[in-house]
């Protein structure tokens, strides 16, 4: 058995092509097509006029963090640690409390986020058991003026909802 | 002196200064536009004075504030204060100094009295020239070596090592152009080129010299330290190279001065080996024998361009996305109607030169605007070859620049001086 040999073709030696101006000539009348193309008429260009235009989001962007409720309000986590075990960049910090309600034993009474450490890996979403945690705000812009603002505590969790209904999410393999 | 003397002297000199001064608006704007519209991008379309962008002009001002303000900073581990606060200026200078010996139109005839149309009236053209743009990199150099910054100190050798290999063929290209114009002096090499060749081509330098213009604008495009020959900047390899260290306005004397070295350089090109201020076919004395009719065809010809104009920018200035009532339809409405009285006023002018004044001086002053503007032109469109190819070109690594220099524009700039005075010693 012989190893197949393939002899690739080197380009770009011969003596016009050696000599630039001609590939040059070429390349430059590339451009210029383009350039009076867009010129004469500049609703041709491949741009997205943001922000006046918003990019149109899967649901399987992960963008920014929520917590999920039942239907009648009360907080699906559990306060199970397992979404704040596996974050990678330790961004999740719950403290537990006695839940009263009756669903579990568990419920979080604080539950912050810091979005400056997040690297928005998704990895609490899979670890969740409770679907509680998601990533499917539609929140892909997140910015501030200070560093306090940009740890989410659990009000701002819950009260952000999802972009999708129910069907779109679980279709997109969430 | 008269008073018409020094109101010439006092107009050419404000001509060589501020022209290139507000062409660097112009260029930074056509740069970043005409960037973005070779890479299918919009460029700057978002900055604006109460609504109006002016095509993205504004931008340009909105820069130019902010690197005002700017903190200007000169780092702690500078020793040399003087050098590294010398350099910018060197640059900016020695760029705007150039053009003060380029013609930008044709000696001016009022009466029995001759204006050389220069910033600076002299004979000695490329010379000055060569001369001084040699001096700009010592700009570059200073600047490098002042920083005391190691990307800093290789962009001022790099920029060095460049320039001097290119300047070589750069001159060597100009011996043989200076063989067939038979002067230094550019008014002259103008006038030279508004001849014809065998009766109807233009005698354009690049008409006589079809090699010696490649060299020279090759080493020209090394000369200004710009793309493809953009080494000494080399953002992916020494960051920002000579300026890096450089902030706020100086910085920003730096980023003019380039754009000053490119608006001279083109400007000589177009001297040189693109015909200068004439209008081809079109030489001063027929112009002027002609200004009438002329006159009647520009009347003629602007209401058509302003046509065009108008609705190319109706086309192009409007939101490209549902907006309720569209602010750009507003903007265009009122760019339109200034397009139009500005159409109006220049017909207007022209129509009392022709009414009231034609004939003798005011024909004279007329071909020197005419030729004012085609020079403007010629440069303008010689800068979007250099914005053209900035935008096309990768950058040569930097031992494929010393060989193109050494081993091939070299001994192309003998060979073009070889057939040159052979073809001038056996044909006259």
């Amino acid at each position: 058995m012989s190893i197949k040999v393939r002899t690739v073709e080197r380009k770009g030696r011969t003596f016009l092509e050696q000599l630039y101006l001609v590939e040059i000539a070429k390349g430059m009348t590339v451009t210029l097509g383009h350039f009076f193309r867009n010129l004469l008429d500049n609703s041709r260009l491949y741009v997205r006029h943001y922000p006046e235009v918003q990019p149109e989001i899967s649901a399987r962007w992960r963008g920014r963090h929520r917590l999920t409720k039942h239907e009648d309000g009360s907080v699906k986590c559990v306060a199970c640690f397992m979404c704040q075990t596996n974050c990678p960049s330790n961004c999740i910090m719950i403290e537990a409390g006695e839940r009263l309600d009756g669903r579990s034993e568990k419920m979080p009474t604080r539950f912050d986020i810091d979005l400056l450490e997040c690297i928005y890996c998704g990895y609490c979403v899979e670890a969740c058991p409770m679907d509680a945690i998601r990533m499917d705000t539609g929140i892909f812009s997140v910015t501030s003026y200070s560093r306090e603002s940009m740890v989410l505590g659990l009000e701002d969790l819950l009260e952000t909802p999802g972009a999708f209904d129910e069907a779109e999410y679980k279709k997109g393999g969430g | 002196m008269s008073a018409l003397d020094i109101l010439l002297v006092i107009l050419r000199i404000a001509f060589g200064a501020f022209v290139p001064l507000s062409f660097v608006a112009v260029l930074v704007w056509m740069e970043r536009r005409g960037a973005a519209f070779f890479q299918d991008r919009a460029g700057p379309n978002r900055a604006n004075v109460l609504g109006f962008r002016a095509g993205g002009l504004i931008q340009n001002a909105a820069d130019g504030i902010k690197l005002a303000f700017k903190e200007d900073i000169v780092p702690g581990h500078v020793k040399h204060k003087f050098y590294f606060i010398l350099a910018p200026m060197l640059v900016f200078i020695t760029a705007l100094l150039c053009f003060a010996v380029i013609p930008f139109a044709d000696v001016l005839v009022l009466g029995d009295k001759h204006y050389i149309m220069q910033a600076v009236p002299m004979d000695i053209g490329i010379l000055w020239f060569l001369a001084v743009v040699g001096f700009g990199v010592y700009g570059i150099i200073l600047a490098g070596w002042s920083s005391h910054n190691k990307y800093g100190m290789l962009g001022g050798l790099r920029a060095a090592a460049q320039v001097i290999s290119y300047e070589i063929p750069m001159g060597l290209a100009l011996v043989s152009l200076l063989a067939v114009y038979g002067t230094v002096n550019l008014t002259e090499m103008a006038q030279f080129q508004g001849k014809l060749l065998f009766g109807f081509i233009p005698m354009w330098g690049v008409v006589l010299q079809p090699l010696g213009v490649i060299i020279f604008i090759v080493a020209a495009f090394a000369e200004t330290n710009r793309t493809p020959f953009d080494l000494a900047e080399g953002e992916s390899e020494i960051v920002a190279g000579f300026h890096v260290e450089y902030s706020a306005m100086k910085f920003a004397l730096f980023f003019m001065g380039e754009y000053v070295a490119m608006f001279v350089s083109s400007a000589l090109i177009v001297t040189l080996y693109f015909g200068s201020f004439q209008i081809p076919w079109l030489n001063t004395e027929t112009l002027v024998a002609n200004a009438r009719p002329l006159v009647i065809l520009i009347m003629i010809g602007l209401p058509v361009i302003g046509y065009f104009f108008g609705a190319w920018i109706k086309k192009n200035n409007r939101s490209h996305y549902y907006r309720e009532n569209d602010p750009r339809k507003k903007e265009t409405a009122v760019y339109i109607s200034l397009l139009w009285s500005l159409v109006a006023v220049t017909e207007i002018v022209l129509l009392a030169y022709l009414v009231f004044a034609h004939g003798g001086v005011a024909d004279r002053i007329l071909v020197a605007l005419l030729q004012i503007g085609t020079f403007l032109f010629k440069t303008f469109l010689m800068c979007f070859v250099y914005v053209w190819v900035r935008w096309t070109l990768p950058r040569f690594r930097y031992d494929q620049l010393q060989k193109i220099g050494w081993e091939k524009l070299l001994p192309l700039a003998l060979l073009n001086i070889f057939i040159t005075s052979a073809i001038i010693v056996s044909f006259g």
